[in-house]
């Protein structure tokens, strides 16, 4: 055997995230959509729409920045859309309660976070494959959202800083638009320069090398599924202010769209690999798709459909991409 | 009975045409070439033994003729008519049956469907035969002469069991090529001696036998010819009269053993550095050692003996049942890595791909792994220190990569197994764990590893060397312990150490 | 380790032992399905009659239909949750047809072709195209729902020509008392637990799933086994839904929501390994009986209906942990 392989290319460590092209292929796909669709209803481009699509976006993005870190640690979580409703519920539930929307919005995120937490220590504790324990801690939100709250709660004392989470600016931008802002630099920060996020790669990479390199992978995955649930309960708080209401069925097939657009972004399923620069186009390409169907007056239920095309596309693309890398 | 008239075999031509002939056979894996231009023919009633080091090619050649790989050039022919060999079906079609290293069998199925699995014997209704099927692998087993229970389930079974059910199976059915691919790596002498008492019975029936074996002696008394590969090049095809130990030996490394192993290092010291007492988990039994500053204390051990479980065992990877683990004079909290960690304990993986790499990272990011917080202030990590310790370990060890970038699964074994070296001297150990370091390496890259171990004792590391290398086990170690069934059945000094006392002992 | 002669002879001889019966799965189920039966006859005086008893097997049946594919396939190592989208897509081929043929058999035709085309491309994405057949099926899932969201509007399409024959394939009784549907889902499970213990065909797929490599070498085509695994699940679960939409008079477009789940959790209960390789068809059997007591009976304990989903989640993670532990300690 040659001490090297020589059919692998050269290739400068400046480019190297453009190495697999995945980015640029998505970027490339992002202005070829939005051409498409302002050709077909011009309005496309107004202010208004473009702050639409980065509202929709944010709401996406900050579930997805850990869904991220979650397959890239080997991961996943399907419980997040089940889980945004149920934190939504409670957040507005003790907003009424206490009369603080400080507590309130604590509430909701904690619950997220507790969610994550309990399926942390499902997938770490007892071993269930994270696919399973989320799938079942879906079931089991979904049903108890209901024997909590019969019906959506309603902002009773109309709170109007409750509101302002959601549809509040902070200059020309939507606040949570510029909320996702910050969770994302952070997030990416964390992932690409620090050890943290090192262990995040090296444990979805290689479990077992990453134990034998001292790392405890299960505290690693156990912080990433927290991280991703607090968020998830930090968007079910701000879907519940665009709402003005707990609504225990918001949220239906969330997951899918986060799940989607993380893959489509080049993160692989089989954990390692993935950035989150991929994951931003991965949103804005689904929520464009999803704006076009709107703007275009095509059938809503495309909504549901197109994201199916898509995770399994983006799938086949992922084990190609191993495939010609492998060989 | 069936299973009668497979192992008393139809008699195929007994005559010179060769059963199997493989042609100018390359293969290339990521532009590699494993195989390059090897020719074999198999003649019927003769063993042919396919001999080289680890990483010569035979695996991928056996591969090939089981239909497991196709041949990216090159032809196999099958009693004088040209063969594609699409997939294994293809190839047990032909007649050809493969006992591979590997133990290939359902762990969840008894050892009676196990054996059946290429063909249930199935009653005019497409039933199958349950009874039969036990009946017949207990005949087989009776008249092989090995002692394993039909009913039992297979992954509840000892390895050594395992390999006698994989074999079992390549006879259960009329076969023209029975290829063994080291089938007595976890055999007793006495099993070892009915398995060839069965091959010789194969034979006289006409079937072609590939052999495959590290071990001399076993060449010596069954093989009729011997071929040689080295570096996925044919060497040599001559009848065994013709080679002697020594002869077999250039041929398969090239060069005399004795250069392999340059010692550059002094005499161990005397400061005791780890302490092991009384260690047992599910599968080690009571084992006491004690390793010094710059020693080498190799482990010697049968397949399935429990070296690999050792050296979990002892960084902290696996969970122990009982025993004090010591490094440096503080105990180890078990089943802790990171505490073995921070004591200065480490292991060097015997299974790269599984426990050691991150293919898809970076060359960088596998070696700095485990000493990160040395690159790093407030959890975040400084690009330039981490890259200029890495450029120094790369220069140091001559790896070869064409950069720090580079996604570590481009580079060959040998390399691969330098930087994962270099992740634990990176950190500084006190004592490291290096479990059969050379598998799957080439020869050249072999001996530089062997240098790297040597330099690693004489800079004061304990170095507990785990291998089933013969060789590499004499060649290296200051002293010798002997594993055998989970237990530790001797340890004796390199000085005292032949052979013959160190399979004595793991055979024990 | 050596084995005295005579204590192989003793292992070898087939002496059902009572420990070794305990150990059995099956039994274990049986003995939690006796165990409910006793708790809800006692809690509930309506529990233990004919009429509810053959009522909840006709249900149940439904579910069993379809946890006989899906536990072959999951035995085969794969899985396919697109099963409720199916059973409520299958129903539009079958009604539109019948509403414009007035042939029963023409609908019923049609809605098998349907959901074996289905199954044929779940199958080709996961076991030749080799992509995750989790997520296959779960796109696949969104966009069969949203494909009969699309198709119907929202709306579920009625049985305009309310055909009796149609009536009866799934409300219809032998006898007046065993109802249709356990007739074809009792017929559906013995030959089948006959083909995986006693053919081939059912081998391969224990051997596929124990471990794909493995089979391969014994000369296997793994990728058809899967294939044919992924087409039969989706087979069953389209006769699942043609008996289901008989039962609801229409296509309803929410028909078999969550469905999907409740077939998983009867099949994990039932001791398949999610890993693959391991558990069988009586296993199935017994843990769609389990859930569907469990829920006919809670809901005569009067606890609202939203308690089945938390319980069948809670009984998803309680027996995949449970085989983990157990393979753990081998």
């Amino acid at each position: 055997m040659t001490e090297l392989s020589r059919s692998a290319p050269q290739v400068s460590p400046k480019l190297g995230w453009l190495t697999s092209q995945t980015q640029l292929v998505l970027l490339v796909t992002l202005f070829a959509l939005c051409l498409l669709i302002s050709l077909a209803a011009p309005q496309f481009y107004s202010v208004d729409n473009i702050i639409a699509i980065l509202r929709q976006s944010s709401l996406v993005l900050i579930v997805a920045v850990g869904m991220t870190m979650l397959l890239i640690a080997a991961e996943v979580d399907l419980s997040v859309g089940a889980s945004l409703a149920f934190a939504g519920v409670v957040a507005m539930d003790v907003t009424n309660k206490t009369s603080s929307v400080t507590l309130g919005v604590m509430a909701g995120i904690l619950f997220g976070g507790g969610v994550g937490l309990i399926n942390g220590l499902i997938v770490t504790k007892l071993r269930i494959n994270s696919l399973i324990a989320t799938i079942a801690m879906m079931m089991m939100l979904q049903g108890s959202v209901y024997l909590y709250s019969r019906e959506a709660v309603q902002n009773k004392h109309l709170q109007p800083l409750f509101t302002w989470l959601s549809t509040g600016y902070v200059g020309p931008l939507p606040l949570p638009v510029v909320v996702t802002a910050v969770l994302f630099a952070i997030g990416y920060v964390v992932l690409r320069h620090t050890t943290l996020g090192r262990y995040v790669y090296a444990v979805g990479a290689n479990e077992k090398a990453a134990r034998l390199s001292g790392i405890r992978p299960a505290r690693i995955k156990m912080l990433v599924f927290i991280v991703t649930g607090l968020l998830t309960g930090l968007v079910g708080v701000i879907l519940c202010s665009l709402m003005n209401a707990g609504q225990p069925t918001a949220g239906r097939g969330f997951e899918l769209t986060v799940v989607a657009a993380v893959i489509l972004g080049g993160t692989s399923l089989t954990g390692g690999r993935g950035t989150l620069l991929g994951t931003l186009l991965g949103v804005l390409i689904l929520k464009v798709i999803d704006n076009g169907i709107i703007i275009l007056r095509w059938d809503q239920d495309l909504q549901m459909v197109i994201p199916g095309f898509i995770i399994v596309i983006a799938s086949y693309l992922d084990l190609l991409r191993k495939k010609s890398n492998a060989s | 009975m069936q299973a009668d008239r497979s192992l008393a075999g139809t008699p195929t031509e007994v005559s010179g045409a060769p059963a199997v002939t493989m042609t100018g056979i390359t293969k290339l894996f990521t532009g590699v070439k494993a195989l390059d231009d090897v020719s074999l023919t198999l003649l019927p009633g003769r063993v042919h033994a396919l001999m080289g080091e680890n990483g010569a090619g035979k695996s991928t050649l056996i591969k090939i003729l089981a239909g497991v790989y196709r041949p990216d050039a090159g032809q196999i022919s099958i009693t004088g008519k040209l063969a594609d060999l699409r997939s294994p079906r293809d190839a047990l079609r032909q007649g050809i049956k493969v006992v591979f290293q590997e133990i290939a069998l359902i762990p969840e199925f008894t050892v009676a469907e196990n054996i059946f699995l290429e063909g249930y014997p199935t009653d005019r209704l497409g039933s199958i035969r349950w009874d039969r099927i036990r009946a017949d692998a207990a005949a087989l087993f009776a008249r092989i002469g090995f002692d394993v229970n039909p009913d039992d389930k297979v992954g509840n079974l000892p390895v050594s069991k395992q390999q006698m059910v994989e074999i079992a199976r390549a006879l259960a059915h009329e076969a023209r090529v029975v290829v063994m691919d080291e089938p007595t790596s976890s055999l007793t002498p006495a099993e070892v001696a009915k398995l060839f008492d069965v091959i010789r019975r194969l034979t006289a029936l006409g079937m072609a036998v590939v052999y495959v074996s590290h071990k001399l002696d076993e060449i010596f008394e069954i093989a009729d010819t011997v071929t040689v590969l080295r570096d996925g090049r044919h060497i040599s095809t001559k009848p065994v009269s013709e080679h002697t130990h020594e002869t077999l030996i250039t041929d398969m490394i090239g060069r005399r053993i004795d250069n392999l192993f340059p010692r550059a290092r002094g005499a161990a010291g005397e400061q005791v550095i780890l302490d092991v007492e009384e260690l047992s988990t599910e599968k080690l039994k009571g084992i006491s050692f004690k390793a010094r500053a710059g020693e080498v204390l190799g482990f010697f051990g049968l397949m399935g003996a429990g070296r690999t479980e050792l050296a979990k065992a002892i960084v902290g990877f696996d969970p122990i049942t009982t025993g004090r683990i010591t490094i440096g004079g503080q105990l180890l909290q078990p089943h802790d890595t990171r505490t073995g960690k921070a004591l200065g304990i480490g292991l060097l993986t015997e299974d790269r791909k599984s426990e050691g790499l991150m293919l898809d990272l970076s060359v960088t990011h596998n070696m700095s792994l485990a000493s990160l917080e040395r690159f790093s202030k407030s959890g975040f990590v400084s690009e330039p220190s981490e890259k200029s310790a890495v450029q120094a370990f790369v220069d140091r060890f001559r790896v070869k990569t064409p950069g720090l970038t580079r996604q570590i699964k481009f580079l060959s074994g040998g390399n691969q197994q330098k930087v994962l070296l270099a992740r634990w001297l990176m950190r500084g150990l006190k004592v490291i764990v290096v479990d059969e370091p050379t598998r799957g390496i080439d020869v050249g890259a072999k001996s530089e590893i062997f240098a790297l171990i040597d330099e690693l004792a004489s800079d004061g590391l304990a170095v507990i060397l785990m291998t089933s290398e013969m060789p590499e086990l004499l060649g290296l170690s200051d002293r010798i312990a002997v594993l055998a069934e989970g237990r530790l059945t001797a340890i004796m000094d390199r000085a005292d150490a032949t052979q013959e006392k160190i399979l004595d002992a793991a055979i024990a | 380790m050596p084995q005295s002669l005579e204590a192989r002879v003793d292992r070898v001889a087939p002496i059902p032992r009572l420990a070794a019966m305990f150990r059995r799965n099956e039994t274990v189920l049986l003995l939690v399905l006796v165990a409910l039966l006793v708790f809800f006859t006692i809690g509930s005086p309506t529990f233990m009659t004919t009429r509810n008893i053959t009522n909840v097997l006709g249900q149940a049946s439904i579910a069993m239909i379809a946890a006989v594919g899906l536990g072959m396939l999951v035995i085969a190592g794969e899985i396919d949750v697109s099963i409720g989208s199916l059973v409520g897509a299958v129903a539009l081929p079958l009604v539109v047809i019948m509403n414009a043929t007035g042939s029963l058999e023409l609908g019923i035709i049609s809605a098998l072709v349907f959901a074996l085309a289905i199954g044929a491309v779940n199958g080709y994405l996961s076991a030749y195209l080799g992509i995750n057949s989790l997520i296959v099926t779960l796109g696949s899932m969104f966009v069969i729902r949203g494909g009969i969201y699309i198709y119907t509007g929202q709306k579920a399409i009625p049985d305009d020509l309310a055909l009796e024959s149609f009536y009866q394939i799934g409300n219809g009784r032998l006898l007046g008392m065993i109802p249709y549907p356990a007739l074809v889902a009792l017929a559906v499970f013995a030959v089948f637990s006959y083909m995986m213990g006693h053919r081939r065909f059912g081998r391969q797929l224990y051997a596929v799933g124990g471990d794909a490599e493995v089979a391969r070498l014994a000369g296997y085509n793994v990728r058809q086994s899967k294939f044919i695994a992924f087409v039969l699940c989706s087979l069953f679960a389209g006769v699942s839904g043609i008996l289901l939409s008989s039962r609801l008079g229409s296509a309803v477009h929410v028909s078999g929501l969550g469905f999907e789940f409740q077939v998983v959790a009867a099949v994990v209960l039932g001791g398949v390994s999610l890993a693959g390789g391991i558990g069988s068809l009586g296993g199935v059997a017994l843990g769609v009986l389990i859930l569907a007591f469990l829920s006919n009976g809670l809901g005569m304990l009067n606890l609202a209906t939203e308690w089945q989903q938390v319980i069948t989640g809670l009984i998803i993670i309680g027996a995949v942990g449970l085989d983990e532990l157990r393979r753990r300690r081998g």
